[in-house]
């Protein structure tokens, strides 16, 4: 089944273009030009990603990537012309999980929506535990208590990267590569950003995290398993 | 010289120096406080004045009061004279015993006639030839020395009175008195001398009380005046005070910051227009602020403009190069060039972008504590595909330990890089080194390559934008032009130095400097800028000033003094070309 991409540009040059450009690599693109109707389209469309231009008529591109993320856990790229610190950590802090700045390559492009989709390949049943979350790989679930606390499928597997290998300290290079699927050197502060929101959903107190804790110079770590 | 002289000489120089120190302390705060200076000298002047009316004031009292005691002592001594006279002539005494007795009895009623006592003293003339065995009374015997030799000529001599100021021995001490004499005819007796001694004592005690008044009244008037002093200065001073201070806040950027205005005297006004001159300077930094922001949001703008149709063109015609196989010949190469076109522009817009950054002042320094091997390590990682394909040995050379410091690695990385881009394509085959070295202060990477050189008056420009070696070289390097300009910015940022060396045909060296910990001040460098072995080859002092250094640098220095290798004077002839940016 083709993987649907929800591309949410009022640039209708650039989102034919790169909508030429998902055809011949085997997705099926549907188009929003304007921010108030992008939710709607997303409802309708239940795309498995969405590109969104931050800089949109009508509702800004961090407000519908709110809406999205306030409804789904889907996985949205940003498309910013802006590499500036503060435009890209409010994109990602109203819930994107990655971006790309333009001008980018389509191979780049088409990259990045792959690694946000490669999650197929689940092995065989997988129980992990950090501080006092118990993590279910398989099904998807962190639970406390019995209780599930949801988390967006990035968030996750940045848990399970940390979960998997407690007694690891993770670079933010190491989790850029790991989880986002980096192979070069690229911006930690998207580490640093989805560390804060993992810290704000997991952690009784975020600040003073028990279960990503933060190795000075270095990383981040998994906290102890307390069962 | 003895030692106890020696001890005495050092004693003596140390209370020297410790007088000289505390008169420097007073001299600062002569220096420093309005204040005490007004005061001071108003204190100065008004004890002056007060001690000279005072002195005037005593002497003109003492004077008068004096005077009229003496006037009035002569006038009783006049008429008790003239009454002693009466009654010696009417006196019918002849013998020697009548008149001792009536000599004897004159005298006590002479000593009580005048108002207050005076002592008596009669005497008999020395010019008195008539031999009288009469004794010569007095009241108190024990003052007739008093009656000087001077005093007793002239009393013999003259018609009228004589006197004479005496000191009265009263136990230790002694009061002034008057000692007065006229002649007298005694009857069978001849010439007699009558001398009346006044004491003074209550006049000089007067004196004394009315010195003790005025001076009193002229120290309580030297402390009015400074009372009155120090709060008329204070009440000058404080507004000043209270502007000095809001001038300091002010400069420490609390823009808000104004003087309360009371009033309508020269303080107000002074108060107004410090008030107007803040108004004014706030209003201008606010506008600069906002042509800052404003320029920022423009650069912002165009950036996003510029960058939405680029990205679409890119795909394009990545679209287009994906399929030049099936393009005839001309067409193929026309989506080549496309492509390869497209990322210089890319670059440059990218570049272009940033240096905008930089002036805007909207750049942000991003630290955090990196050990600089690392980072240059990853450079070099990323131009050893360029040093192989161009042919270029690449060697790092690294101080052993830490050289961690607090960068942004994101900058330092690309500063890096772009040496060791720029080393690569200028070395022409030849060996590109790379040096990293750090001390307590500083850390810093040196890369230098033996290529083509530098010219004197290209090292003045290598920071220039837009500026190339050699304009009639092709432009195959394909750099932007920019990457020094904004390596030096980034330097800049970190409160670095870029600095850059050359010879023709000797290579050329860039050196980056950076504080280990923000608010360093760099004072010197690691490394040498120029490598030992170079400076060694040619003529010593190799140094030249350039004063044709770029004007968007804040400044261009002679490495001259320090540098010890080529500390001499320059030479005429080959001379190696340094500009220190910092």
């Amino acid at each position: 089944m083709k993987s649907r991409v929800l591309v949410v540009d009022d640039d209708t040059a650039l989102a034919e273009m790169i909508g030429i450009v998902l055809k011949t690599e085997g997705f099926d693109p549907v188009f929003c030009a304007d921010g108030d109707s992008a939710i709607g389209v997303f409802r309708s469309s239940a795309p498995d990603v969405v590109l969104l231009d931050l800089m949109l008529p009508g509702k800004d591109g961090t407000e519908v990537c709110r809406q999205i993320r306030a409804e789904s856990g889907v996985p949205i790229i940003m498309l910013t012309a802006k590499s500036d610190t503060v435009d890209v950590v409010l994109g990602l802090e109203s819930g994107a999980d990655d971006y790309i700045s333009k001008p980018f390559k389509p191979k780049e492009l088409v990259a990045r929506i792959r690694a946000r989709l490669r999650r197929t390949d689940e092995p065989a049943p997988e129980r992990l535990a950090i501080g006092d979350l118990e993590i279910d790989v398989t099904g998807h679930r962190v639970m406390r208590g019995g209780a599930t606390i949801p988390l967006t499928p990035l968030e996750f597997d940045l848990l399970v990267a940390l979960a998997r290998k407690p007694w690891q300290v993770f670079s933010r290079e190491v989790l850029l590569e790991k989880v986002w699927g980096y192979r070069h050197a690229a911006d930690t502060r998207l580490v640093n950003v989805h560390v804060q929101r993992l810290r704000s959903k997991i952690e009784h107190d975020p600040e003073v995290p028990e279960i990503v804790l933060t190795v000075r110079g270095v990383g981040y770590k998994a906290g102890a398993a307390q069962t | 010289m003895s030692s106890r002289a020696r001890r005495l000489v050092r004693r003596l120089r140390r209370l020297g120096l410790r007088l000289r120190r505390r008169a420097g302390r007073l001299a600062a705060a002569w220096r420093s406080s309005m204040q005490l200076r007004v005061i001071s000298t108003a204190l100065v002047i008004g004890l002056a004045a007060v001690a000279l009316l005072s002195a005037f004031l005593a002497s003109t009292i003492r004077d008068g009061l004096f005077e009229q005691r003496i006037d009035q002592v002569l006038a009783e001594s006049t008429r008790s004279t003239v009454q002693a006279q009466a009654t010696f002539n009417s006196a019918t005494a002849t013998s020697t015993a009548q008149v001792q007795q009536l000599l004897n009895d004159m005298i006590p009623a002479l000593q009580v006639s005048g108002p207050g006592g005076r002592d008596v003293f009669l005497l008999r003339s020395r010019s008195n030839s008539i031999s009288s065995s009469v004794l010569e009374p007095n009241t108190a015997p024990q003052l007739r020395g008093l009656i000087s030799d001077d005093l007793r000529s002239s009393t013999a001599e003259a018609d009228g009175q004589r006197w004479q100021p005496v000191a009265i021995p009263v136990g230790a001490g002694s009061v002034p008195g008057v000692m007065v004499g006229s002649t007298v005819e005694v009857p069978a007796s001849g010439t007699f001398e009558l001398y009346y001694l006044y004491s003074l004592q209550s006049e000089e005690e007067t004196l004394a009380f009315m010195q003790q008044v005025l001076g009193t009244a002229g120290l309580v008037l030297v402390a009015f005046l400074g009372v009155i002093t120090w709060m008329v200065t204070r009440q000058a001073v404080a507004p000043v005070q209270r502007a000095a201070e809001v001038a300091e806040r002010l400069a420490d950027g609390h823009l808000d910051e104004r003087l309360v205005v009371r009033g309508e005297d020269e303080m107000a006004t002074l108060a107004r227009s410090f008030n107007e001159m803040a108004e004014s300077l706030q209003d201008q930094i606010q506008r600069l602020d906002e042509l800052s922001t404003v320029q920022r949001r423009f650069v912002s703008d165009v950036s996003h403009e510029l960058r939405t149709p680029l990205t679409t063109v890119r795909m394009a015609s990545e679209m287009i190069y994906e399929g030049r196989e099936d393009f005839e010949p001309v067409v193929k190469r026309s989506a080549e060039l496309l492509v390869n076109q497209l990322d210089r522009f890319e670059d440059l817009l990218a570049d272009l972008l940033e240096i905008s950054r930089f002036d805007a002042g909207a750049a942000v320094l991003d630290a955090e504590s990196r050990d600089l091997r690392d980072v240059v390590n990853s450079a070099i990682d990323q131009a050893m595909p360029l040093a192989e394909r161009k042919g270029v040995w690449l060697t790092g050379e690294f101080d052993d330990g830490s050289a961690s410091a607090d960068i942004d690695p994101r900058r330092v990385e690309r500063v890096v890089r772009n040496l060791l881009v720029n080393a690569i394509e200028h070395a022409e085959g030849g060996p590109v080194e790379v040096r990293v070295a750090v001390n307590p202060m500083a850390v810093a990477v040196r890369v230098r390559d033996h290529g083509v050189g530098l010219a004197r008056d290209e090292v003045g420009h290598v920071f220039d934008r837009f500026w190339r070696a050699d304009p009639a070289r092709a432009r195959t390097s394909g750099g932007t032009g920019l990457g020094l300009a904004i390596s030096l910015e980034d330097a800049l940022l970190h409160g670095g130095w870029l600095e850059a060396w050359g010879r023709p045909g000797m290579g050329a060296s860039f050196r980056l400097t950076l504080p280990r910990r923000a608010g360093i001040v760099l004072t010197t460098s690691p490394i040498d800028l120029v490598p030992q072995r170079a400076a060694d080859e040619v003529v010593p002092g190799a140094a030249r000033h350039d004063e044709n250094g770029p004007s968007s640098l804040p400044a261009v220095h002679d490495l001259a003094s320090a540098h010890p290798l080529t500390g001499e004077i320059p030479a005429q002839g080959e001379h190696g070309n340094q500009v220190e940016v910092r």
